[in-house]
């Protein structure tokens, strides 16, 4: 196959600015199909306005962005979003079912209605995340984890290869966790890329094939074992060391 | 009687005035029902209200121009189209404010919409020789007076944005759940921003002259409001609010009629009795479901006592007993908290009474290991003998969070609490940890 050739997404010399400040300053990524990468640094450190970039939403200072080898600009719905968790209303009238559908929207035409076709995808994208149970159930009855899994569910169902996820491990418990990181795991198998916002540097070497290091700068990219560096994260994370300290002593111990 | 009944319904709707009123009410509440959906979910309720009051600047600004320029009077598509403008306007200084400085987004709302209001009164007051605009009725609102051209106006508004919302429906069911993601797929937010302001905009003119500008924000978000509470989509809460929208306009046509009272306060006093009703009685989200609920909810303090009483009787435990041992705070609690443990699978009924199932006895185990380790916990810090067994009887039902563990190590993980009885061992995936 060709197309494995094309990386997923290829970041070129990104800058993006507010004013006289560089949210992004010179950032060159290269991210290889079918894999699981996890983008880390402290707050403020640009993740959102690189989650911002590859959606299309920044305009660059300067700099290139490609999602498949096409520029982002005529790639829109090219790379399935999942939301942080806090920034959905989950009082919203919706159902689990039609959640997942919307993943179909940007494949019907206004003029008409969903076809037997786009609900039998969605109820699919359902079934991979092991939430037909519930598709009937409004959104705010389901537990973290599995409010979590219907919006995975609705990137699935947009079909797009690349999965971009904003911090899908904020505030759920241990076992959700895990079965989060199942579902990503097959949707790996399954092919896809995933782009995965994480805050936890504990989990982020077990969790992920690549790691992008982010502090407006790309401080690093690579497997965790590279990235996950005492050097580097004294660097980025100025006056956390104990932190890392202790994961130092882990990641030894291993 | 009957005679009499059927005269009060059929009476009025002989009247002209009752039957324009009928008609130009329902369209308008029909639609600003469906569109209130969108702005109560979207939070713009306070843009109506905004709305409403920009008009009269752009009302007296119609008047003005067609009167200064064509001498004609009281020109009603011209005040239309000022208004129009002026609601655009106001929405577009509200935006430039809250943007460009940091004054948020409420606070801009109030200061363009009471300036814009402010100065449209200005202006009519000052060229009161020129604007015949009645202040009282553009406030108050006439209903039962409704001009054929107001009457025309809102059925077209109505099927317009009726139209725009039905075709668009999923953009922007989606662009106000996650704008994001709309953004994400290509779907023009911005735009559907614009046009969901337009519509909000047009509904609200229309409904101005009928229940006026204090009124007309209640039309559009108390119908809505009142769906809300009933439904989990969004389909089906637009539709109900489209009802609820035409019931509080008959009804309240038929309320101002019988009471010889003010038309659109009528309206809308039928409008709001109605939430209130639903707000009591709504099956899921009602005051009396939640009520009904929290009752039979039973207190996990319950059942945990139950547990211990059963795991101490050491045999099948008869109800009489329980009720000696449980401390339920209402009498029925207890038969309750039985079934519901039954259905857990917790207890099981055995021809003396309740007996503990394998899972039930794992679990007691835990809350017999919590109270003997807040036993030897109290007895460390110097808790009286004599109290120690009670007061660890209240805090065995503190156990969340890991609380017991931390107790366990504290007190160097004891295999005997003070009585000289064994601690049970720590057991994971117990039944209070499930989510």
């Amino acid at each position: 196959m060709d197309s494995k050739k094309v990386p997923a997404i290829e970041v070129r010399h990104l800058t993006v600015s507010y004013g006289a400040r560089p949210a992004l300053l010179d950032v060159s990524v290269t991210i290889e199909q079918d894999q699981l990468v996890g983008v880390i640094g402290p707050n403020g450190s640009g993740k959102s306005t690189f989650i911002k970039a590859i959606l299309g939403f920044e305009k660059p200072d300067v700099g290139q962005i490609l999602i498949g080898g096409e520029d982002v600009q005529n790639a829109k719905g090219k790379v399935a979003y999942v939301p942080q968790r806090g920034a959905v209303d989950w009082d919203f009238p919706i159902t689990v079912k039609e959640v997942a559908l919307m993943g179909r929207y940007q494949r019907i035409p206004w003029y008409r209605n969903a076809s037997a076709a786009d609900r039998e995808a969605a109820m699919e994208a359902l079934s991979m995340v092991r939430m037909t149970d519930f598709a009937d159930r409004q959104i705010g009855q389901l537990s973290g984890g599995q409010q979590q899994r219907v919006f995975l569910a609705r990137a699935l169902a947009q079909g797009s290869d690349i999965l971009l996820l904003d911090e899908p491990f904020a505030g759920v418990d241990a076992a959700t966790e895990r079965a989060i990181l199942d579902v990503l795991e097959r949707a790996k198998s399954a092919g896809k890329t995933l782009v995965v916002v994480h805050h936890d540097l504990t989990t982020a070497a077990e969790y992920f094939d690549n790691l992008i290091l982010l502090k407006q700068r790309l401080y690093a990219y690579g497997p965790p074992s590279a990235v996950l560096h005492e050097e580097l994260l004294s660097q980025v994370y100025e006056g956390r060391l104990r932190v890392f300290a202790n994961l130092m002593a882990k990641e030894g111990a291993r | 009687m009957m005679d009499g009944l059927l005269q009060a319904f059929w009476a009025p709707l002989t009247e002209t005035y009752f039957q324009k009123a009928l008609i130009g009410g329902c369209a308008v509440a029909l639609v600003s029902g469906v569109v209130g959906c969108l702005v109560v979910l979207r939070r713009m309720a306070f843009l109506g209200d905004a709305l409403s009051h920009a008009m009269i600047a752009g009302v007296a600004g119609g008047y003005l121009v067609m009167k200064l320029l064509f001498g004609i009077e009281a020109h009603a598509p011209s005040m239309l189209l000022g208004s129009l403008i002026a609601a655009v306007l106001t929405v577009a200084l509200i935006g430039l404010v809250s943007r460009v400085s940091r004054v948020k987004e409420d606070t801009a709302i109030g200061i363009m919409y009471t300036g814009v209001f402010a100065l449209g009164v200005v202006v009519v007051s000052i060229f009161r020789e020129y604007i015949h605009i009645d202040l009282m009725h553009f406030i108050m609102g006439d209903i039962l007076g409704v001009a054929d051209a107001d009457l025309w106006v809102s059925v077209l508004v109505a099927a317009l944005v009726l139209s725009v919302l039905v075709l668009f429906f999923r953009h922007f069911q989606l662009a106000s759940f996650d704008p994001v993601m709309a953004a994400s797929t290509g779907l023009p937010v911005l735009l559907l921003d614009y046009a969901l302001t337009s519509c909000v905009s047009l509904v609200v003119v229309s409904a101005v002259s009928m229940v006026g500008v204090i009124l007309v924000v209640g039309l559009l978000i108390t119908p809505a409001a009142t769906a809300y509470l009933l439904s989990d989509r969004l389909d089906r809460m637009m539709a109900l609010a489209a009802l609820f929208g035409v019931t509080s306009v008959i009804g309240g046509l038929y309320l101002c009629v019988w009471l010889d009272s003010a038309g659109g306060g009528a309206v809308m006093l039928f409008c709001t009795l109605q939430f209130l009703v639903v707000l009591v009685l709504a099956p899921r989200y009602g005051i009396l479901a939640r009520w009904l609920r929290l009752r039979r909810l039973v207190p996990q303090q319950v059942i945990e006592d139950v547990l211990i009483t059963v795991l101490r009787q050491k045999k099948d435990t008869p109800l009489p007993v329980l009720q000696q041992f449980v401390q339920a705070p209402q009498h029925a609690m207890l038969p309750k908290a039985l079934r519901q443990m039954e259905q857990e699978g917790l207890i099981g009924a055995a021809p003396d009474g309740y007996r503990l199932t394998e899972a039930g006895e794992k679990e007691a185990g835990q809350v017999l290991r919590a109270h003997r380790l807040w036993e030897s916990y109290l007895t460390s810090i110097g808790t009286p003998p004599e109290a120690v067994h009670q007061t660890a009887h209240r805090m065995e039902h503190i156990r969340g969070n890991g609380t017991v563990d931390y107790l366990d190590e504290k007190l160097g993980k004891p295999q005997v609490d003070p009585h000289g009885q064994k601690i049970p061992p720590r057991q994971k995936n117990n039944h209070f940890n499930k989510p």
